[in-house]
């Protein structure tokens, strides 16, 4: 395999583990971040905190990555959670910018100039593992009570509070979750290119996360996977109109809300139950078609 | 018979307008009241300050012996009281089934932990979430659509699903939010066999908001009857009837 | 103390500016309830408008400024046409809107770096760089006119607002979009004229940003600020954007004199924190109880 394609690959795969957290986020428990590159930026920052200057392990340091950003978004919840939908979203951008803004100015850590000689620890199995891992134990745990606790408060929020769901926890359980898959993100990401820096981490990155679940479909966690390695490939191979891609991406975005607004997938997941399941839908919608077009016209000789 | 619920001196304001006040009421453990009065008289508001949906004002609601004014909303379904909405609140995308479902979440007490790694646990309490909701669908007619996107459901079984999801909670106190609302004749006469139903089979008291009165008058037990977010009468059917404060100010207003 | 003067006037003007892109970002967040992410985009061709009618088609400073507004405030009509209206119509929920509006700003900030490209411009020098004595204090004309026009656009929209047929149809709409409509207002109507006044203040504060700074694809990234000064203020009240603008330049310039300029961007983003810890309603915001 060429060192190109590799690398892409495990970009992707880093990628991947953000993307699906704020899935986690953003179509199951219904929340909207515009910080998440803010949780990526304390992961990667602390990854390399444990690493270079503690010297711990690799594995401590993606641990510690993905639990300060965690302990970081719990503190953000707790402020911010009980807000209308609106306040919260504009919360975690100011989060987001903040954090950035902050390791701009601290120079202990680089400052704006960013952070070389970080150890090239990554590679593309651990991210591959961890890929594995973060699908299985997302895919558990949307399947349990607590997930669907989540979809619940997504779908209508006063119900769900009737029903006996504590609103407030469970949106803070999908909030912490996810940032601590953005901490582990960022660690893999800051050993990949054992180079860091805040501008790495900006709102541009935020909303490149949101954009890929919203294009993988929201609610679905194969559409997550299918849209970070679309959407980090694509603009690879569209090198050539570099410029142009990204007003593209733009006018596809607004696109997809107008014609297509749960995405690619949209709720739908692909396992192979559900491809069964899906073309014995069609089997049979074909058969009662079918079915429909002979009454049709068996109603036609009797109208003659 | 007890009462199981009590509601004294229930009074709530926004801004400076009393939507409910000093209203004293209560439900006999078993029973079926009803609670009826024009638009605006206060009746949804009365069901949101039980569920804890709006702070009170003043005034104190008791259930089963306890205090549980201004509880949280979603403490009093632990509690044993749930509801269901005026304009039908389900999880829309969700399946009938996936809307039972999650309601059973209560009944499960396994751990963020087995949900992510599948424990025996969380298979063996999972399987009896399981055969509780279908256990559910089946005894409120709605088994064979339970894969069924809630959305789509014809109106009158969007009401049916939301009275299961309700009873997914194992609740002693149901409260209706006007649950023949847009029904026809013969739909509204389903439905008051199955409140009636399900108040024998789950062992449990119901609390219903009607417009319909020959509903009201035929299913109730116990009435009370709200104008301008105050008490007008309280009684049975029959009094109810005869009352004249209800005849001149309700039922002869010819609005009904 | 005359320093802590300089620092108060110059704090005024640029949060004069703030307001501008504030009351815009506001007055659509009151009327259709979700955050307009495109209003930066829009601010951003603004002041392309501006510079571009000043050393392309030589205009000189009043038309280039008319044709400035006047163009963003198209702009913005059409943004709401193309990437609102249809989920208005569908009454599609508000995540969808605010994705939109991503979607939007992306493009608007990228088209212009494919066409005209990410170089930084400058203003060509319209108003002279010396300063106007005001007692110890001196002010930069281009200050002070900033001010001037920021003030008289904000008195001009309170009137409108308050005086008008329309304006009261907004407060209307605002304050219940579906009542409104009953009641005869032609909301789709409401919705233009509002974005339509947005994207005209979003064009001045583009305009001046342009001038006090220099033009490039990223400007429109300030308008972070006006959401932080809306919230600050109170979401979706117009005084309290007012408000909150001014005491954000103010406290802006005072942390750049006294402790440092790297800090400016910072304590935005603190008080925005600090607001919605200890009061997220804002200065003027109102606590509001759902109506289940």
């Amino acid at each position: 395999m060429s060192s190109y394609i590799e690398g892409i690959i495990m970009l992707s795969g880093i990628n991947l583990i953000a993307v699906l957290g704020l899935s986690l986020l953003t179509g199951f428990a219904g929340l909207f971040s515009f910080g998440h590159a803010g949780f990526m930026a304390i992961g990667a920052y602390s990854a390399a905190i444990c690493t270079t200057i503690l010297k711990l392990p690799f594995a401590v340091g993606i641990a510690a990555g993905g639990a300060t950003a965690a302990g970081a978004s719990w503190l953000i919840g707790r402020a911010t959670l009980k807000l209308k939908g609106d306040y919260f979203c504009i919360a975690t951008l100011g989060f987001g910018e903040a954090i950035r803004l902050i390791l701009d100015n601290f120079q202990g850590l680089g400052g704006a100039r960013g952070w070389p000689g970080i150890p090239p620890s990554t590679t593309i199995w651990n991210i591959l593992i961890l890929d594995v891992i973060g699908v299985a134990l997302l895919a558990n745990l949307v399947r349990s009570r607590h997930g669907r606790n989540m979809i619940a408060v997504r779908e209508e929020e006063l119900a769900a509070q009737v029903a006996g769901i504590d609103v407030f926890k469970y949106k803070m359980l999908a909030l912490v979750v996810s940032a601590a898959y953005a901490g582990v993100a960022g660690s893999l990401l800051a050993h990949y290119m054992t180079f860091i820096q805040p501008k790495m981490f900006s709102m541009v990155k935020s909303t490149e996360l949101t954009i890929i679940v919203i294009f993988g479909g929201l609610g679905s966690i194969s559409g997550s996977v299918l849209g970070a390695v679309v959407l980090t490939f694509l603009p690879e191979l569209l090198r050539a109109v570099d410029k142009w891609r990204l007003v593209v991406y733009g006018l596809a975005v607004i696109g997809i809300m107008i014609g297509r607004p749960r995405g690619l997938m949209g709720g739908f997941e692909l396992t192979p139950a559900s491809l069964r399941r899906h073309f014995a839908d069609r089997k049979e919608a074909k058969a009662a078609k079918a079915a429909q077009v002979a009454e049709d016209a068996e109603l036609g000789k009797d109208g003659l | 018979m007890s009462d199981i619920l009590q509601v004294r001196g229930l009074t709530k304001r926004f801004g400076g307008l009393a939507a409910v006040s000093e209203v004293d009421f209560s439900v006999r453990e078993g029973g079926i009241a009803g609670l009826i009065g024009p638009n605006g008289a206060g009746k949804t508001t009365i069901f949101n300050l039980i569920t804890g949906v709006y702070k009170v004002t003043a005034g104190a609601v008791t259930f089963e012996g306890k205090d549980i004014t201004d509880t949280e909303p979603y403490k009093i379904a632990d509690i044993g009281i749930t509801r269901t909405f005026q304009n039908i609140r389900l999880f829309k995308n969700l399946t009938v089934f996936d809307n039972v479902l999650t309601a059973c979440h209560a009944s499960a007490g396994y751990g963020l932990f087995d949900s992510l790694v599948r424990t025996p646990r969380f298979r063996r309490e999972e399987k009896v979430l399981r055969d509780k909701s279908i256990e559910l669908l089946s005894i409120l007619g709605l088994a064979d659509r339970k894969d069924a996107i809630a959305n789509g459901l014809p109106y009158g079984l969007q009401r049916r699903l939301e009275i299961t999801r309700a009873l997914a909670l194992d609740p002693r106190l149901l409260l209706l939010d006007e649950p023949a609302a847009g029904m026809n004749p013969d739909e509204t006469e389903q439905l008051m066999r199955l409140i009636a139903d399900i108040r024998d089979r789950f062992k449990l008291s119901v609390l219903v908001i009607e417009h319909h009165m020959d509903l009201v008058m035929r299913l109730c037990e116990h009435i009370v009857v709200l104008n301008f977010g105050q008490k007008l009468a309280d009684g049975t059917p029959d009094a109810i009837r005869g009352d004249k404060c209800v005849i001149e100010a309700y039922l002869g207003g010819g609005d009904e | 103390m005359a320093q802590f003067l300089q620092q108060m006037v110059n704090g005024l003007s640029i949060g004069s500016v703030y307001a501008l892109m504030a009351v815009g970002y506001s007055l659509v967040y009151s009327v259709m309830n979700f955050s307009n992410f495109a209003h930066g985009g829009v601010i951003m061709f603004g002041a392309y408008f501006g510079f571009f009618g000043i050393t392309l088609l030589k205009l000189p400073f009043p038309a280039a400024f008319v044709l400035a507004f006047v163009g963003t405030a198209i702009l913005a009509v059409l943004i709401e046409r193309i990437a609102y209206k249809p989920l208005r119509e569908r009454k599609a929920p508000f995540l969808y809107f605010i994705i939109s509006a991503m979607g939007a700003s992306i493009f608007l900030e990228n088209i212009i770096i494919a066409t005209i490209g990410p170089t930084f411009r400058t203003y060509p020098d319209v108003f002279g760089r010396s300063s106007i004595a005001l007692g110890p204090v001196a002010v930069g004309r281009l200050d002070l006119i900033m001010f001037a026009v920021s003030a008289v656009c904000l008195t001009g929209l309170v009137l409108f607002v308050e005086k008008t047929r329309m304006g009261r149809a907004i407060q209307a709409s605002a304050y219940n979009m579906k009542a409104a409509a009953l009641m005869g207002v032609n909301t789709d109507r409401v919705v233009m004229i509002v974005f339509a006044i947005g994207g005209m203040l979003a064009g001045i504060a583009g305009v001046f940003f342009g001038m006090k700074y220099t033009v490039y694809p990223q400007i429109g990234n300030i308008t972070t600020k006006s959401f932080v000064a809306a919230v600050f203020g109170g979401l979706g009240s117009l005084p309290g954007a007012v408000l909150g603008s001014i005491l954000l330049g103010i406290i802006e310039t005072l942390v750049a004199g006294y402790l440092s300029s790297q800090f400016r961007d910072l304590i935005a983003f603190v008080i925005l924190i600090g607001v919605l810890v200890f009061r997220p309603t804002g200065i003027m915001g109102k606590t509001t109880e759902d109506k289940a």
